[in-house]
Order: structure tokens, then C-alpha cells, then sequence
């Protein structure tokens, strides 16, 4: 699974991130990196502190929100499957 | 305010997408001194019981993109338990009717993976987190959606 570390710190520590609902965290690896008001400022410095390495940028949600497609489609597949 | 309005197609509202790399990876690109993927045009349907931008992941693959995030999807066939699916950042267009018309361009969204080859005709759902930035008529008895940004 793409991302696995980066979530992993996630998950670890979503607790103690109450005061930062609604923002968006970057990760790399197990470091926390900073937190953002805007999607798009934490993926410029995602890139540019980290290149083309993975990192992840997630919007901070004590309850996990959830997406909607109202058509039985599959969004598991992997890219390297397709 | 620029529009647009296309018939419905057999399938619903459909229309071309173009699909890029961000600016934002682009300067990571350029400074990996790697080649930037071309943009990809697709067919998209605006579908209103998205409520995000969904894309078919041979997209992604043609664009060379990694996951820059992930998010949990609920589908008709989810059942209880919603799926877990990758996210990627893109930049999209929605290119104007005429060539006088400007495009409605999203520089830096969020894309969740969508297999979407079961559904032959579009390769990607317009969901309300796009359509949040138009306004969209949809003329069901005039056979016609009118899309305004």
C-alpha cells in the first residue's frame, strides 16, 4: 500500500490533533512536518521539501470523513494494475 | 460569468476534461530534471452523486503521478464497510465551449482512484467538490446542461 509509513503516523497521532481539525498535515515518513490552512500550500511544500519522494497530505478529521459515488464502481484498483 | 451548454448525452452530462500534472510538481519535475507528462483529455460526467472528483487510475498512470494522499470512499457496493482509496493531485480544465470562452481551471485539486472501466463512454465523475465552483443547470426536458464558472 502506497503511503503506508506516512498514514501510519497519521493514525499514531490523530489524538492529540484536536486544535487542527480542518487543516491539512504534511507527512513524510514518521515526521510530522507542518500543518496548513490550505490543501494546496501543504502540496507546494510537500514538493518542494521533499521532490518527487512520497509524502502525504491529508486533511486532519478526528472522524474520518468519507467520499460518495452513488454508482457501483471499484476504487481499490492500483495504478500498476490498470 | 463564462458558459456553456452542451446536450446530454445518452449517458448524461458529459464532457472533455483535460487532466494535468500541478504546477507544483512540475517545479519537483523540472528540478528532478525528469520529463512532464503531457496533459491527458478525458471524458468526464458531472454527476452530482459524487461528491468529489473521481478519476479512472490509467489517468493517473498515463500522467505518471504517485499518491500524494488517501481518503475512504463509500460506493453503491461498499455495503458497511467503506473502501480505502488513493489520492492524487492534479490540475484540470474544463475547456469553453468556443474559443473565445476562458476554461474553468482548478490549478491544485484532490483526485480519488475510480476504476471506471465497467463504465464505458467517461473516464472520470465531476463531483460536487468541483461543481462547487460553477453553476449547473441541467435542462432534462430541452435535452440540454448548461454549465456556467
Amino acid at each position: 500500500m502506497a503511503l503506508e509509513t506516512e498514514l501510519a503516523t497519521y493514525t499514531k497521532h490523530l489524538p492529540e490533533w484536536r486544535e487542527q481539525e480542518g487543516r491539512f498535515v504534511l507527512i513524510h515518513g514518521d515526521a510530522v512536518v507542518d500543518f496548513f490552512g490550505d490543501y494546496r500550500d501543504a502540496l507546494r511544500a510537500g514538493y518542494r521539501q521533499f521532490g518527487l519522494e512520497p509524502f502525504l497530505v491529508k486533511q486532519v478529521h478526528q472522524i474520518e470523513q468519507v467520499q460518495f459515488v452513488s454508482r457501483s464502481v471499484d476504487p481499490t484498483t492500483p495504478v500498476h494494475l490498470v | 460569468m463564462p458558459f456553456f451548454t452542451l446536450p446530454i448525452d445518452a449517458d448524461g452530462p458529459i464532457l472533455n476534461l483535460v487532466v494535468a500534472v500541478t504546477e507544483e510538481r512540475i517545479e519537483a519535475l523540472t528540478k528532478a530534471g525528469q520529463p512532464i507528462p503531457q496533459p491527458q483529455v478525458i471524458r468526464a460526467m458531472i454527476d452530482t452523486g459524487a461528491s468529489h472528483l473521481h478519476i479512472d487510475p490509467r489517468v493517473f498512470h498515463a500522467l505518471q503521478l504517485t499518491p500524494t494522499g488517501q481518503t475512504t470512499v463509500n460506493t453503491a457496493s461498499s455495503g458497511d464497510t467503506p473502501h480505502v482509496a488513493d489520492q492524487y493531485d492534479v490540475a484540470i480544465a474544463i475547456p469553453g465551449a468556443a474559443q473565445d470562452h476562458p476554461p474553468l481551471i482548478l490549478g491544485t485539486v484532490p483526485a480519488t482512484t475510480c476504476d471506471l472501466r465497467a463504465v464505458p463512454g467517461f473516464n472520470a465523475l465531476i463531483g460536487r467538490h468541483v461543481l462547487n465552483n460553477c453553476v449547473l443547470i441541467y435542462n432534462g426536458s430541452s435535452g440540454v446542461f448548461t454549465l456556467a464558472y
